[in-house]
């Protein structure tokens, strides 16, 4: 048996990853680009008023129960689809081994997911 | 006997190497690199965010260093491409209907783009005035 043959058992998780891959895109293509703008370009070069970030600003806007949501749609549904489009690209280039891979990207996703709402429910605590 | 036709060929690493279609299919699929570097620095912002005003402070630091505004220049470039390739896709996938009448596709496509406008303007709204 060399060539690689599907697997007898029915992938029943399949449409979960391919439902937080949509969303994921979704956010990614509508949210991203202005998070990346503003956060990765504006405020790096100085471009924002400077009393627009600062840290007790951006304390009060992020830790509140809005952001929570915010942080689901700004970080977890990409993260889950990037982790997709890697899992499908690693798939594409024949490396590894997809049950591994499968689990190693989705589990890297829910990790860092988990650890970025923790922060935000953390301050929110505080 | 005859073999049964295979169901999944072996096909070399380099196929998508082969047809500039499968090239951009791999430029639009490694789009989400860059991605993945800006939330992974977005989530290094809200942990110093949550250690306090000197963490924060030293995260603006970081963000100014030229290969990481270089990076996230890429991630803007990248999700602009994966929206402008993403938006073409919905008519395609969902053409969707007013009554009896059917939505232009470039109707949808340019609606998508106002949501990015929309976002952008939330973010301006939120962080560019004084």
């Amino acid at each position: 048996m060399s060539q690689p043959r599907p697997s007898s058992r029915q992938a029943f998780d399949e449409p979960l990853w391919w439902l937080l891959f949509s969303a994921g895109g979704v956010c990614f293509a509508v949210l991203l680009p202005a998070t990346i703008l503003f956060f990765g370009v504006l405020a790096p070069l100085g471009l924002l008023p400077s009393n627009a970030i600062t840290a007790e600003r951006m304390t009060a806007l992020v830790f509140s129960l809005p952001d929570l949501a915010a942080i689901g749609a700004l970080i977890c549904l990409p993260l889950f689809h990037a982790a997709h489009r890697c899992r499908h690209g690693l798939l594409d280039l024949r490396l590894g081994n997809d049950g591994i891979n499968k689990w190693f990207m989705y589990g890297l996703a829910a990790l860092l997911s988990f650890a970025a709402l923790s922060l935000v429910a953390l301050g929110l605590w505080r | 006997m005859n073999r049964p036709p295979d169901a999944f060929p072996r096909l070399p690493r380099s196929w998508w190497l082969k047809h500039r279609y499968f090239k951009a299919y791999m430029l639009r699929e490694a789009t989400v690199l860059p991605l993945i570097f800006f939330l992974l620095c977005l989530m290094g912002g809200l942990w110093a965010l949550y250690r306090g005003e000197e963490a924060w402070a030293a995260w603006l630091v970081f963000m100014r260093s030229p290969l990481v505004v270089a990076l996230n220049l890429l991630a803007l470039a990248a999700s602009l491409y994966h929206a402008a390739t993403f938006f073409v896709l919905f008519p395609r996938v969902m053409p969707l209907r007013l009554g009896r009448r059917a939505i232009a596709p470039q109707a949808i496509v340019a609606g998508q783009w106002v949501g990015v406008m929309i976002i952008g303007l939330l973010f301006f709204w939120l962080f560019g005035r004084t």
